[in-house]
């Protein structure tokens, strides 16, 4: 409750400067002209990597071919959005994105923030810093590298397999992927074995900002461990959860490509192909870049309207929020 | 802390050691001067004046190393060096066209399946001019064949490179598919006649059960194959074989009435995939063929610890013929020898296809990022001739081979061990696999163009027990082994070359792709279903495939063979 008003403070603070600056004179420009060239140069860093590139989604409304060009390839308007939408295989590519980065979305987010919290709560330094390092190692491992220990660690004669039978739980080996009701768990696992170390830094730092004197205080209140991390951790770091959370709704259709890429296969294909691998098959494959540029427009709006949803969500709970 | 940075700041060192290792560079200076052999016109070339180009080649292979030796011989010959790169988790389409997308072409390709896109990019250099002024070239191929490579809009643009025969045909090798076995079953049963797929599975059975495991204790897997990506021709088109027809790999000719036929839905293949299931249930076939990859398979099959398996020769022996040497495994019968299996004994087969099969749909082409393109194809050219040919295949005289009184190569025991060895491949041999080449005789009039072909090294390059294996059978080669009738195949042959170049720009072509995609899920889940499902599970497999409508596929096959019948005749 502190923390919140102290929050608001602030704000109110901040904003009572705003009508301040919002006289532009020739002399304040002038004043000013150094920073508004280094301003300018981002601003055409902007327009050029991300809005002229977007002039490319004029594909999507046509039959491109490369030799004919952006300019004199046929428009044959929205033939390849219906071509997407009329195709069960996008329909069922959707509905599996969708499920995969549902799940590995809460399921990532929440280890992450159980880990940090947890290694919060170790006492011993050195051990600290042992697990921290080692957990967010597999970060830095690219995922074909992950795939292969992952396929490795599942196959008939791999660790997984020869632990369950030394113990008796399975009398002959389980062939993980070729069964469909594995498979989702299997890419959450992957995620949550490669980034959960990763993910856990930011929420440790925002732990770590948390006032001492909070801890302290509670502690001459007599709260144990469990109360101080429901009643100070957990809301100390609510507004970053927040953010991170908004932020990461909007990426939810890109549950992936490589990890589905390189774990399927056709037994599986069913539940493991993605909207990413659609496009591969579909566009890039078949040099179909404007059933590719469709798929991306696709993609590109339901992401957009996933933000505004969330961000809308949050603000009228009243919690942090990107705009 | 300073564990830490000693640690990391030596880990580094020897980074750097490392990666100054491996560009350590053969000296490359005196070899110009004293070099033993130059060519007729006596033209070498300097450092300085070797142009060096790329090639991508949609084909998985392993890289040779910079300075590698052979390859900086012909540099000096011809004046031109190519680095290679090779197609790595990718597709032949996909990576095709990510290299379009991203526009940057290397100067030769050889996009496999993807050659059509490259055409319809328009990145392509046209052939045509060249042709008539390289003579290496031109004598490719006969001008009805160059004919058949010909793009609608009037230009040649790419030439196949493989089994192009110079001369009389050499071939003791079968570079086709068949159902392959280990020679050591084969002895162990008294080299047994087996022509049909029942008795290849009650051998391969029976075999495993008196010899469950290799030397070491691992089990051996009597029979798997591979179901991934486009190589799972392995599990796939075996029912075209087995009902009696030649390889147009994505569907049958019906010869008599002129009609094209689909292998999915006849008889033979639902016969097929049922023995495939009882065998699966009987515990001969793998567990983990669904899911296994490519580099598993090929693991799999070098440890010499699976018994058969179905492929094309180039698929699996290449590699997995190599690591038998290294590890001895070929003087214990670990190498395959291919049979000729029917569904019922007696029926002819045409497994082995006899001369040259012309896939028109791929090859080597010259892109229009290559900035000389004339001294692209100079080069194309300077490797047909034939003592540049030799060292590609061949190697270095003295080194790598050596002529006897009466003209003939040969290699000594150690020769072959060495040209086998992979680190001896990477620095030493250069062989431009994917670029122009022949097979056949060498312009000697004595000599097989490539080694494997010789019919003295051919023989004395085989392991004891795959020479025992050939004399009881009475074989002199591979393709004896198979056994297939000899006959004319018809001008239209062979038809994957139309549906390999086919796009989802054409309703057969969104058919074609649908029924791979049906298939990749299919085919495993029948032969994994168990026996009591696998009628339910054909019947579900089969109502699959019929909403891919492969009608539409079926009559842009029937288009192109009666327009193939009718520019033959």
């Amino acid at each position: 409750m502190d923390l919140n008003s102290k929050k608001k403070e602030k704000k109110q603070v901040s904003s009572s400067k705003k009508p301040m600056k919002e006289k532009i004179t020739t002399v304040e420009l002038h004043r000013q002209a150094v920073l508004l060239g280094f301003m300018v140069i981002y601003v055409i860093y902007g327009i050029v990597f991300y809005y002229l590139p977007l002039g490319g989604w004029i594909m999507a409304f046509q039959n491109y071919k490369i030799k004919d060009g952006l300019f004199h390839s046929q428009l044959v308007g929205l033939d390849k959005f219906k071509f997407l939408f009329e195709d069960e295989l996008f329909i069922r590519d959707i509905r599996n994105t969708l499920a995969m980065g549902i799940i590995n979305l809460v399921v990532t987010f929440v280890m992450a923030i159980v880990f940090a919290i947890l290694l919060n709560e170790v006492r011993n330094k050195f051990g600290k810093k042992l697990v921290q390092t080692i957990s967010y190692l597999p970060h830095f491992l690219s995922w074909i590298i992950v795939t292969g220990i992952i396929h490795d660690a599942l196959s008939n004669t791999g660790i997984i397999n020869e632990l369950l039978m030394n113990f008796n739980i399975i009398k002959s080996p389980i062939n993980y992927f070729a069964h469909e009701g594995y498979f989702w768990p299997i890419v959450a696992f992957a995620n949550v074995w490669k980034e959960t170390g990763w993910n856990a830094i930011i929420y440790l730092a925002a732990i770590v900002s948390i006032d001492p004197s909070l801890y302290e205080a509670a502690e001459m209140d007599g709260a144990g461990r469990w109360a101080k991390i429901k009643h100070i951790t957990l809301p100390g770091i609510r507004p970053t959860i927040m953010i991170l959370l908004v932020m990461n709704i909007g990426n939810v259709l890109n549950a992936g490509f490589e990890v589905q890429y390189l774990l399927g296969n056709g037994l599986v294909r069913k539940v493991s192909e993605t909207i990413d691998i659609y496009v591969l098959n579909w566009g890039v494959s078949q040099s179909d870049y404007s059933l590719g540029t469709a798929a991306g427009i696709f993609k590109s709006v339901v992401a957009i309207i996933l933000i505004v949803i969330a961000n809308a969500v949050a603000k009228k709970t009243g919690e942090e929020h990107l705009f | 802390m300073k564990f830490k940075r000693v640690l990391a700041l030596s880990m580094a060192c020897m980074l750097g050691i490392a990666t100054l290792a491996g560009c350590g560079k053969t000296p490359t200076g005196g070899t110009t001067s004293d070099g033993p052999m130059g060519l007729d016109t006596g033209a070498t070339f300097e450092e300085d004046q070797i142009i060096d180009y790329t090639m991508f080649i949609a084909m998985p292979g392993s890289e040779i190393n910079d300075g590698n030796e052979i390859q900086q011989l012909i540099a000096e010959k011809t004046g031109v060096r190519v680095k290679e790169t090779w197609l790595t988790g990718q597709t032949a389409a996909e990576a095709v066209g990510s290299i379009l997308a991203s526009g940057e072409l290397p100067d030769f390709i050889d996009g496999g399946d993807g050659m059509m896109q490259l055409y319809d990019a328009g990145v392509l250099v046209p052939w045509d001019d060249y042709i008539e002024k390289y003579p290496n070239i031109k004598e490719l191929y006969s001008d009805v064949e160059w004919e058949s490579f010909r793009q609608d809009d009037g230009h040649i643009y790419w030439a196949n490179i493989f089994t192009n025969t110079y001369g009389e045909s050499q071939a003791t090798s079968h570079n086709d598919e068949a159902f392959w076995i280990q020679c050591r079953v084969l002895e162990w049963d008294g080299y047994p006649e087996i022509k049909t797929l029942d008795q290849y599975f009650d051998l391969l059975t029976r075999y495993a059960e008196a010899n469950p495991t290799m030397e070491d204790g691992t089990p051996v897997i009597p029979y798997t194959m591979l179901c991934e990506d486009w190589r799972y021709f392995c599990i796939e088109n075996a029912p075209e074989f087995l009902a009696g027809y030649p390889n147009d790999g994505s569907v049958i000719v019906d010869v008599d009435n002129m009609k094209i036929v689909d292998y999915n839905t006849i008889p033979e293949a639902k016969e097929y995939f049922s023995i495939l299931n009882r065998e699966y249930n009987n515990g001969i076939i793998d567990k983990e063929f669904g899911t296994q990859t490519y580099d598993e398979y090929i693991a799999k099959l070098s440890t010499g610890r699976v018994l058969g398996m179905c492929d094309q020769w180039w698929d699996f022996a290449y590699t997995v013929n190599d690591i038998f040497i290294q590890q001895n495994l070929d003087d214990i019968g670990c190498n395959y020898v291919p049979l000729g299996l029917t569904l019922e004994e007696g029926k002819e087969q045409m497994w082995h296809i006899y001369g040259d099969t012309l896939n028109n749909s791929s090859g080597v082409g010259v892109t229009t990022s290559c900035a000389d393109p004339d001294r692209a194809f100079q080069f194309l050219n300077d490797l047909l001739d034939q003592e540049i040919h030799d060292l590609r295949f061949w190697g270095v005289e003295g080194v790598d081979y050596l002529v006897d009184e009466n003209g003939m190569y040969y290699k000594t025991p150690e020769m072959r061990d060495q040209w086998a060895d992979s680190s001896y491949q990477a620095s030493h041999r250069c062989v431009y696999s994917y670029l122009p080449q022949w097979l056949g005789t060498s312009r000697d009039g004595k000599n097989a163009m490539q080694p494997q072909e010789q019919e003295s090294e051919f023989f004395a390059g085989l392991a004891e027990p795959l020479v025992n294996c050939f004399e009881a059978y009475g074989a002199h080669g591979y393709p004896d082994m198979v056994g297939s009738v000899e006959k004319e195949l018809g001008p239209w042959f062979p038809m994957y070359s139309y549906s390999n170049a086919m796009t989802t720009a054409t309703p057969g072509g969104v058919a074609w792709t649908r029924m791979g995609e049906t298939k990749h899920e299919w085919l495993p889940k029948v032969v994994m279903a168990s026996t009591a499902d696998f009628e339910s599970t054909w019947n579900s497999y089969m109502e699959a495939y019929a909403s891919c409508k492969p009608e539409d596929f079926i009559a842009e096959m029937q288009e192109e063979l009666e327009r193939r019948a009718s520019v033959g005749q």
